[in-house]
C-alpha cells in the first residue's frame, strides 16, 4: 500500500476549440499522497482529472502512472476511480444497483459482488439505504453513495472532483474530516478537486494552485499561505484575501514592486505607522473583518479579535508585521 | 387545507369546460350512439333505424369474414408495432449524438411523416410493383427471382408492414430528444467501471429510456390497429385472400360500402376492445419485468 498510484503529468495541453483548458501543466503526486487541485471554476481542474481518468485526451504531453505512460490506455484499465462533481449516480438503479453495477460489469459473481457493496456501504453508514432510489436520498448520502462506488473499484488513484460543493457548511465541515479519515485509512493516491480555498487548506498534503490552465504554485497548504508565489495565489488563497499595494504606498515605498500583507499581520496599534479610516466593521462573532482606507485612497483589509470597540467613521492606526510583508514583481506578478 | 384538496376550486372546472365540452360532443356521444346504432338495422342511408336486438351479434359469430380479418390484425400488429418501434429507437439513438452531416440524415428520417397517406401507398405501389418496382430488381442483384409482393397473402402481410415502417417520424423524435436528456456523465461513470458500447446500451440507456419506450409501445398499438389503415386501403384493400383485411378496413367496408352501418358500428366496439385487451396485456407484461420503478 502506498508504494503504488504515483501520477506525473509532463507539460499537458488540452484546448477546447480556442478555449486552453490546460497549458503546459507539469505536476507529481506522490504514490499514497493526498493532493488538492484548486482554482477559481474553469481553471482547469476538471479537465485534468478526466485526462487522468482518460475519459478525454491531452493534445500533446504525457501522463505516467506508476512509470507507465497511459495517454493511450482505455479508462476502464487505469485502475482509477472518480466521485463526480454531481456524483453521476444512476438514477434507475437503487442504491445497491449503483454500488453493483461495475462489479457486475467486471462479471463478479452475484453473491460475493453483493457481499462487498454490502461492505462498501457499512464503511460508508449507508447499509439502510441500499434500497433507496438516489432520489430519496440526500446530499450527503449521495456523495456517500458516490464514495462506496469509487470504494468499490479498489483502485490505485482516486480522482475527487469537487466531492463537497453540493452540501451545506456544516456538513461539508464533518464530510471533509471523514474523507481525511478514509484516506489515512486506505493510503491511496487522492486528487481532489475544489473551488474553496478553505478546504484547499484543510484537505490533502499538498496543494496545486490553478489559474486559467497553468500551476501557480504547488507545496503544501500552511507553505503557499506565507509564501504565496505570485500576486494570484496571494489573492486566492486566504479569506479576506491578503492587501496588494502597487508601489507599496503606505506600506513603505518600494518602486517597482507589488507589497502584499494578509489581514492579520496588519495590528491596530495607537503608535502605527499607518493612519486610516474604519470604512466597515464586519463581526463574524470570533473575530472582526475591518475594512479602511487610508488618506491616499489605500484601502486595507484587516482582521482583528472579536469587538474590537471601533465603529465606522472612526481613525485607527495600523501596525504591518514586518516580518510578513509579501514582496511581488510589478511587471510579473511574481515572488521577489 | 383538506377542503382545498376535495374541492377543486371553481376556476379550474372552468378551465377545463372548454375541453370537457369537445370530448363529450366529438368522442364520448359519437360513442354512445356507436354503440347504440350496434342494435339497430341502420344502413347509413335511411333516417328511422329500428331496434333488432342482437341480430347482429349473431351475424357476427358467424362471420367468417370478420374471423380473416381479426387474424389479419393480430398478424399486422405483431409484424409492423415491433419492426417500427426498432426503427424509431435504433435511427433515434443513432443519430442523437452530435455528429458531422447527423442533421440531413434526421431530416430523411423524419421526411417520410410528412408523406402524406395515400401518397405512401401510390410510392409502395411502384416500389412492390413485381416488373419494374425497385424492391425486386434490388433482390435480383442478389440473385433472387423476386415476390409478386402484393397478390400472395403472406408477403402482402409483409409489404403493408415494410411501407409503415417509414412513417416513424414522431417516435423517432421523441426518442431522440430522451436520449439527449440523458445526462454524459453517467455514461463516463459506465466507461470508467469497464462498460462498453453494448454494455451502456443495455445497462443504461434503455433502463432510463423505458417509459418513453412503453409510452411509444402503447401508442403504437393503437395507432397500428385503429389509425393506419388508410395506406394499406389504398396498397390492398384488404386482398388477397383477406390477408390484409385488418379491422378498420372491414369496418370501413362494412359501414360505407356494403350498407351495413350498424354490423359496422358493432365491429367498431369489438376493435376497441381488442384494443383495450392488447394493451392490459403489455402493460401487464411490463410489470412483470419490473422496468418500471
Ligand atoms: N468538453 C468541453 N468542450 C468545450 N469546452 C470545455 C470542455 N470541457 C471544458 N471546457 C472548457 O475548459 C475550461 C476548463 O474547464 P474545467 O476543467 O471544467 O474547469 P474547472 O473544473 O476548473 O471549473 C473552461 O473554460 C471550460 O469551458
Ligand atoms: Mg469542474
Amino acid at each position: 500500500m502506498g508504494n503504488r498510484g504515483a501520477i506525473r503529468l509532463e507539460s499537458l495541453t488540452r484546448s477546447y476549440g480556442r478555449v486552453v483548458a490546460l497549458d503546459d501543466v507539469d505536476l507529481e503526486v506522490r504514490a499514497g499522497e493526498m493532493i488538492t487541485l484548486v482554482g477559481p471554476s474553469g481553471s482547469g481542474k476538471s479537465t485534468i482529472l478526466r485526462l487522468i481518468a482518460g475519459l478525454d485526451r491531452p493534445d500533446q504531453g504525457r501522463i505516467v502512472v506508476d512509470g507507465q505512460d497511459v495517454v493511450r490506455v482505455p479508462p476502464h484499465r487505469r485502475a482509477v476511480a472518480m466521485v463526480f462533481q454531481d456524483y453521476a449516480l444512476y438514477p434507475h438503479l437503487t442504491v445497491l444497483g449503483n454500488l453493483l453495477f461495475g462489479l457486475r460489469v467486471r462479471r463478479v459473481r452475484r453473491a460475493e459482488a453483493e457481499r462487498r457493496a454490502r461492505a462498501a456501504a457499512d464503511r460508508l453508514g449507508i447499509a439502510d439505504l441500499l434500497d433507496r432510489y438516489p432520489d430519496q436520498t440526500s446530499g450527503g448520502q449521495r456523495q456517500r453513495i458516490a464514495l462506496a462506488r469509487a470504494l468499490l473499484r479498489e483502485p490505485t488513484v482516486y480522482l475527487l472532483d469537487e466531492p463537497l460543493a453540493s452540501l451545506d457548511a456544516p456538513l461539508r465541515f464533518a464530510t471533509r474530516a471523514d474523507l481525511l479519515a478514509l484516506h489515512r485509512e486506505l493510503g491511496t493516491t487522492t486528487i481532489h478537486v475544489t473551488h474553496d480555498q478553505a478546504e484547499a487548506m484543510t484537505l490533502g498534503d499538498r496543494v496545486a494552485v490553478l489559474d486559467r490552465g497553468r500551476v501557480r504554485q504547488i507545496g503544501p497548504p500552511q507553505q503557499v499561505y506565507d509564501e504565496p508565489a505570485d500576486t494570484f495565489v496571494a489573492g486566492f488563497l486566504g479569506s479576506p484575501p491578503m492587501n496588494l499595494v502597487p508601489g507599496g504606498g503606505v506600506l513603505g515605498g518600494a518602486a517597482g514592486l507589488i507589497l502584499g500583507v494578509r489581514p492579520e499581520d496588519l495590528a491596530l496599534d495607537t503608535d502605527g505607522p499607518i493612519e486610516a479610516t474604519v470604512e466597515a466593521a464586519e463581526a463574524l462573532g470570533s473575530e472582526t473583518i475591518l475594512l479602511t482606507r487610508c488618506p491616499d485612497g489605500t484601502r486595507l483589509t484587516v482582521r482583528t479579535g472579536p469587538r474590537p470597540g471601533v465603529r465606522p467613521g472612526e481613525g485607527v492606526r495600523l501596525r504591518p508585521d514586518p516580518g510578513r510583508l509579501h514582496r511581488f514583481d510589478a511587471e510579473t506578478g511574481r515572488r521577489r | 387545507m383538506t377542503s382545498g384538496r376535495a374541492r377543486p376550486p371553481l376556476t379550474a372546472w372552468a378551465f377545463l369546460a372548454p375541453y370537457a365540452v369537445a370530448v363529450g360532443l366529438l368522442i364520448v356521444l359519437p360513442a354512445l350512439l356507436n354503440l347504440g346504432y350496434a342494435f339497430t338495422d341502420h344502413t347509413g342511408l335511411t333516417r328511422d333505424p329500428q331496434f333488432v336486438g342482437l341480430a347482429n351479434v349473431r351475424r357476427m359469430l358467424s362471420d367468417g369474414f370478420l374471423l380473416d380479418s381479426v387474424q389479419a390484425s393480430a398478424i399486422h400488429l405483431a409484424l409492423a408495432v415491433p419492426l417500427r418501434l426498432l426503427a424509431a429507437v435504433g435511427l433515434g439513438l443513432l443519430l442523437a449524438a452530435p455528429r458531422p452531416g447527423g442533421r440531413w440524415f434526421r431530416v430523411a428520417v423524419y421526411l417520410p411523416t410528412v408523406v402524406p397517406d395515400v401518397a405512401l401507398a401510390v410510392i409502395f405501389l411502384w416500389v412492390l410493383n413485381p416488373l419494374y418496382g425497385p424492391l425486386n430488381q434490388l433482390l435480383g442483384l442478389f440473385g433472387h427471382p423476386g415476390f409478386t409482393w402484393l397478390s400472395d397473402p403472406g408477403t402482402a402481410r409483409v409489404a403493408v408492414a415494410l411501407m409503415l415502417v417509414f412513417p416513424i417520424g414522431e417516435g423517432f423524435l421523441v426518442v431522440l430528444a430522451a436520449r439527449r436528456l440523458l445526462d454524459g456523465r453517467l455514461y463516463e461513470a459506465a466507461a470508467l467501471e469497464g462498460c462498453g458500447p453494448f454494455g451502456q446500451l443495455r445497462r443504461l440507456t434503455l433502463p432510463m429510456l423505458a417509459p418513453v419506450l412503453l409510452l411509444l409501445a402503447v401508442r403504437d398499438t393503437i395507432l397500428t390497429l385503429q389509425v393506419n389503415f388508410v395506406p394499406a386501403y389504398v396498397l390492398t384493400d384488404g386482398r388477397p385472400a383477406n390477408a390484409t383485411l385488418y379491422l378498420p378496413v372491414y369496418i370501413f367496408d362494412q359501414a360505407f360500402e356494403f350498407s351495413s352501418f350498424a354490423y359496422g358500428a358493432l365491429i367498431t366496439s369489438v376493435l376497441m376492445v381488442v384494443t383495450a385487451v392488447v394493451i392490459t396485456a403489455l402493460l401487464l407484461v411490463v410489470r412483470r419485468w419490473r422496468v418500471l420503478r
